[in-house]
């Protein structure tokens, strides 16, 4: 008989499971029987922490469109691709993302977005750079995102210290700034020397957060390429130079490394004054890393030949294949308004710290000379690698390639194990 | 007549209670089947395929033994799973040796002394781990932590603690002794207490010394104690993750990853393969399982028979 039990109550359960999924299938259904279509909207606070700006965006849409309801949920970087990979994987994805290429050109490419391939062809006569196209493009050619900005990333340097080691003459600070290796060097040594911080700059390698950063300072060092010729992941010879000559500069102290730092860490110790330098400057960062205490200069990365290649961010929006026409078609409307309503769209670039990728909106930044430089830089704009496949699985494999060299493994040892890895 | 109703009339009884006892069973089980052992079978499934975020959408197929095999050929696996080892192997014993000792220390003291220290040590287990981890990282912090301030005060040089590939394992195992003594500390205390007072009271009127009434007396007592706190803390060494995520993120160079971080990396963090993650999964529940038996079998069921 307790077995008789056991079996039915299995069954029960088996049903009650069996219950539980099937009542998620009719919700895919956006339109609501008053003939609303409710839409969700997770947002990385692109548009500042806590600034309220994404809800205000929702109400002023809403308030025009009265059969969309937009639901708002801000997720932060530090969980926020664990979240969203745990709800596209259990069909519980949002309808609309703003974040960069990276996820979302890998979300595109698993299947799992919409295609807004007409919304681009109707934004390709007004893009400011032709190459923030290919940031948008998936494997199959298809374009996932819908780019609403962009900007580079750099350096930071704390004046006030450079001043005080007499290291300020080795920084252009005329024109757009370009700078050398050398000069780079001889400033890390004048500021170790001089002992005016703890470190003059801390080479992070604890985590993938901000590791565009490192990467751009090793490859523009000697000008090499993360990206090789044949299109593989590759630190070649002169990726392999500058690995050597940031060794050599840990080995002197005219540099550290941050075993357990990501980028967020070592602009917290630029932030309190603890090194002089960030490898991780934007225009986002230097809002949320402000200090009064001291003036921060905006620098490109130093290269051998003085021409610079930056790393940059686009921001955007894709909308996820939920299977509801009724929802794709309202995300589709919402991101058109937020990207380019006449009013809210020159706004929203605002809000994200970074230039516009519609040429039509011109200088949003009319009289701010620190914008005006950056907007300068994006001639600067190295090849966009962050949508190329294995992007992700390279990551890990170069903070630890750095972690690596710092510990003493030859430079061209820890570049082969990378290379090889990263191309697995 | 009387005597064949009489077993009819308890069986039926018999079936009610029965009934009655699953049916208040059934909530627990709803969550027990739907929350835990589905997900482990779904789990154990999907190890033998290649399932992945970028095949999710497509489907997966099945590889057999194919995730297992490419485990033990990964590097960075086999170096996480030492680690992992390295953590329960110094843990295990000394927070067990540690929590007994303290336990020892304090069972015998005034209620309210008693409960001075068991909150201390109990603190870090409720605080979140998150803040914990905060707070150690700043206090281990190269440049401005705690500990390089005291010892620059003293003349020292600062040390690289979770920046070196030798030290930072042992930040890791530090943080994780200070969150599992508690509740090992508050049980040996509770244990420790309900020892027979009249044994011991015995062993002491016959000339037994204080070490000979703990190991002959005491120790067996609270043998079922110490196989709990045994086995729960090695579950928890062999599933230490958040410390290091917040902390270490796994490196220097791997020297902190354990099979729970390795397991999250790979299924969250870089290639996003379900397939192989689960793989490390059922591994890790295996060597779990089999810690815990010997953990039985060594200390006879937490008997002293």
């Amino acid at each position: 008989m307790k077995r008789f039990f056991a079996l039915a109550l299995a069954l029960c359960m088996t049903f009650a499971l069996a219950a539980c999924g099937s009542t998620s299938t009719p919700a895919s259904s956006g339109e609501s029987t008053d003939g609303v279509t409710e839409i969700t909207w997770w947002a990385f606070p692109t548009f500042g922490v806590d600034s309220g700006y994404e809800q205000e965006l929702a109400d002023a849409f809403m308030a025009q469109h009265n059969d969309i309801k937009v639901n708002v949920e801000i997720i932060d970087f530090t969980s926020g691709a664990d979240a969203l990979t745990s709800a596209i994987t259990a069909g519980t994805a949002p309808d609309i993302l703003f974040d960069a290429p990276g996820r979302i050109i890998e979300y595109g490419n698993a299947g799992n977005l919409v295609a807004l391939d007409d919304m681009i062809e109707e934004l390709k006569s007004d893009l400011a750079s032709e190459s923030l196209l290919e940031t948008c493009m998936g494997a199959d050619g298809s374009y996932y995102m819908y780019p609403i900005s962009s900007s580079p990333f750099y350096m930071g340097l704390n004046k006030e210290m450079l001043e005080e080691a007499d290291a300020l003459q080795y920084v252009n600070l005329e024109g757009d700034r370009i700078w050398t290796t050398e000069n780079f060097v001889k400033m890390c040594e004048a500021l170790r020397d001089a002992g005016v911080c703890q470190t003059p700059g801390i080479v992070y390698c604890g985590g993938q957060g901000g590791d565009q950063g490192t990467r751009a300072l090793v490859n523009n060092l000697y000008s090499s390429s993360i990206v090789g010729e044949d299109g593989s992941w590759t630190v070649d010879a002169n990726g392999v130079k500058a690995l050597e000559l940031l060794k050599t500069m840990y080995d002197s102290k005219a540099l550290d490394a941050g075993f357990s730092m990501a980028a967020a860490d070592e602009l917290q110790q630029f932030q309190q004054e603890t090194c002089a330098m960030t490898f991780c400057w934007g225009t986002s960062n230097a809002n949320s890393y402000a200090s009064e205490d001291y003036t921060q200069i905006s620098v490109p990365f130093p290269s051998d030949d003085g021409v610079p290649e930056l790393e940059y961010l686009v921001n955007g929006f894709c909308v996820f294949d939920n299977g509801d026409d009724a929802k794709t078609a309202a995300s589709k409307e919402f991101i058109k308004f937020i990207c380019d309503d006449a009013e809210w769209g020159p706004k929203s670039v605002v809000q994200t710290g970074a230039f516009p990728v519609r040429a039509s909106y011109g200088n949003l930044y009319e009289g701010n000379e620190e914008m005006s430089l950056l907007a300068s830089w994006t001639q600067y704009y190295g090849p966009y690698y962050n949508t190329k496949e294995g992007f992700a699985a390279m990551r890990p494999l170069w903070f630890n390639m750095l972690q690596q060299v710092f510990n003493g493994t030859p430079a061209q040892e820890a570049a082969d194990a990378f290379n090889t890895g990263a191309n697995a | 007549m009387a005597t064949s109703k009489a077993p009819a009339r308890s069986q039926i009884l018999q079936r009610r209670e029965t009934l009655v006892s699953y049916l208040f069973l059934l909530p627990a089980l709803f969550f027990f089947v739907g929350f835990v052992l589905t997900p482990m079978f779904m789990g154990l499934v999907t190890s033998f395929t290649d399932s992945s975020f970028a095949n999710a959408a497509t489907g997966s197929k099945f590889v057999f033994l194919d995730n297992y095999i490419r485990l033990f050929k990964d590097p960075i696996f086999r170096k996480s799973a030492w680690n992992t080892l390295v953590i329960v192997v110094v843990s295990v014993p000394a927070v067990t040796a540690f929590s007994l000792w303290v336990g020892s220390a304090i069972y015998k003291m005034k209620s309210g002394v008693r409960s001075f220290f068991r909150c201390v040590f109990y603190l870090p287990v409720v605080t979140g781990s998150v803040a914990v981890v905060v707070v150690w990282k700043w206090m281990f912090d190269k440049y401005n932590g705690l500990f390089n301030y005291v010892i620059r005060a003293f003349g020292g040089e600062g040390l690289p603690w979770t920046e070196s590939q030798t030290m930072a394992l042992w930040c890791i195992i530090l943080i994780l002794f200070t969150t599992s003594i508690g509740q090992p500390i508050v049980l040996y205390v509770s244990a420790l207490g309900n020892v027979d007072s009249s044994l011991v009271e015995a062993a002491q009127v016959d000339g037994a010394t204080d070490l000979q009434v703990f190991w002959k007396i005491k120790w067996p007592s609270i043998m079922p104690t110490t196989l709990y706190v045994a086995v729960i803390t090695t579950i928890n060494s062999f599933q230490c993750f958040a410390l290091i995520q917040l902390l270490t993120s796994g490196g220097p160079n791997y020297s902190t990853s354990t099979i729970m971080y390795y397991l999250y990396e790979i299924a969250f963090r870089t290639t996003k393969e379900f397939g192989y993650a689960d793989a490390m999964g059922v591994i890790l529940a295996l060597v779990i399982a089999l810690f815990s038996a010997l953990q039985f079998k060594v200390m006879n069921g937490g008997t002293t028979e």
